[in-house]
């Protein structure tokens, strides 16, 4: 559905070489910190910013050839992109409508009755989060095939953000050749709902794994000084000093449950991931 | 069908799933033939990526206890006689355990639970 390779872009302080892929049907995860290169890379998904180097393929064919027929099965929602402030939700249906040909004007009012946005208020008084629920839920008013969203749950309570999840899991059963590109800082939300997850870091991927295999293989593990010595380390990816010994980030959880029974072992999340992957010390 | 995920668990999501499904199968809590919800729908269900539905449902295939038909759905497989046996007897073994255990921790020996064993047999 979007492939990203080789995809390279010079600024002056920042360098972006990155490759990746969402496939249909699947639900695909962005992680990184602030300024590690994610809102970069979609907007290179996206068209908005022209790569010094690699290619760029939405849908099968070059991201050069798209065109509008093209744009309009993308659902974006980024970070600065935005309604006029002085229209309320009203006044945007006609132009949605000749926008989108697939806009289904019945359910995004529904939706936006769901969740309490008012359509006759300026969206300028609208509050930060409702502003977001609302670029959020017209993505997914108009049959887009893909949907590519920076941080769509943020700044929303954990109620609305479980709605929202809800409603992109909806989104995805309803047809199976849908797929998703989220961005998000919110560990919970991607580990409920994306099916992999890439991790960049400095411009560069550092990571790519599925949800379940990070769930399931991956594991902190917590030991003395002494334990970490005798420690066969080679499935441990990352490791840190503590003040109680070291922690260690492994891929094959089982073998460390087999062999060291007396090390403490972890269940793993994306939060200790990024931590492990960025902050700790290579083998 | 109920399925019910431990989160905090040591055994991977998928393992649960599965384990849950055939215990269910076997049980005959779970007809044959029934249709089983979509991986989507599973993992919308659930909350956890249609990926690791999609392995629980591969797992629960290759050991024959579902099939899946492209582009209709998965179906309960029917299920031999033998494999509901060998679970109604590792279901006795559990039972045994957990008598064993409990005994154990308010100090009975090994004669101890032995006699008991064999008393109540007798009166059965």
């Amino acid at each position: 559905m979007l492939k990203l390779r080789n995809v390279k872009k010079k600024y002056k302080d920042f360098e972006l070489d990155c490759s990746m892929e969402v496939r249909p049907g699947m639900i695909t995860g962005f992680v990184g910190k602030n300024g590690a290169g994610k809102t970069t890379t979609l907007k290179a998904a996206l068209g908005l910013i022209r790569p010094d180097g690699g290619e760029v393929e939405l849908f099968g064919k070059p991201a050069a050839v798209l065109g509008k027929a093209g744009r309009t099965r993308l659902g974006v929602v980024l970070a600065d992109s935005g309604f006029c402030g002085y229209l309320t939700i009203r006044d945007l249906l006609p132009s949605l409508e000749r926008m989108y040909p697939k806009f289904d004007r019945a359910a995004f009012l529904e939706k936006c009755n769901r969740f309490h946005l008012s359509d006759n208020k300026k969206i300028k008084d609208f509050s930060t989060g409702m502003r977001q629920k609302l670029h959020v839920l017209f993505a997914l008013s108009h049959d887009a095939r893909l949907l590519i969203l920076d941080e769509p749950t943020a700044g929303m309570d954990v109620l609305g953000r479980d709605e929202i999840l809800d409603m992109f899991r909806e989104y995805m059963e309803e047809k199976e050749d849908r797929a998703m590109l989220v961005s998000s800082h919110i560990a919970g939300d991607l580990e409920s709902l994306c099916d992999d997850i890439y991790m960049i870091n400095d411009g560069h991927i550092i990571f790519h794994e599925e949800t379940d295999a990070l769930l399931g293989d991956y594991a902190l593990l917590k030991m003395t000084r002494e334990q970490y010595q005798k420690l066969d380390k080679s499935h441990v990816l990352r490791f840190r000093e503590e003040n109680y010994g070291y922690s260690c980030l492994t891929d094959q959880k089982a073998f460390y449950m087999d062999n060291y029974p007396d090390v403490t072992v972890e269940n793993n999340g994306i939060d200790t991931l990024i931590t492990m992957m960025i902050r700790g010390e290579r083998v | 069908m109920k399925i019910i995920i431990n989160h905090s668990s040591m055994q991977p999501i998928y393992e649960q799933i599965a384990g849950q499904m055939k215990a269910q199968i076997l049980k005959g809590e779970i007809k044959e033939d029934t249709m089983l919800p979509s991986v989507r729908m599973l993992a919308k269900e659930q909350r956890i990526s249609a990926l690791t539905v999609k392995k629980a449902y591969d797992t629960l295939e290759a050991e024959g206890f579902i099939t899946t038909v492209h582009g209709k759905g998965s179906f309960v497989a029917p299920t031999n006689r033998q494999m509901r046996l060998e679970e109604r007897r590792k279901e006795v073994e559990a039972a045994f355990e957990l008598a064993i255990r409990k005994g154990k921790s308010c100090g009975m020996s090994k004669e101890e639970l032995t006699d008991v064993f064999q008393m109540i047999l007798e009166e059965m």
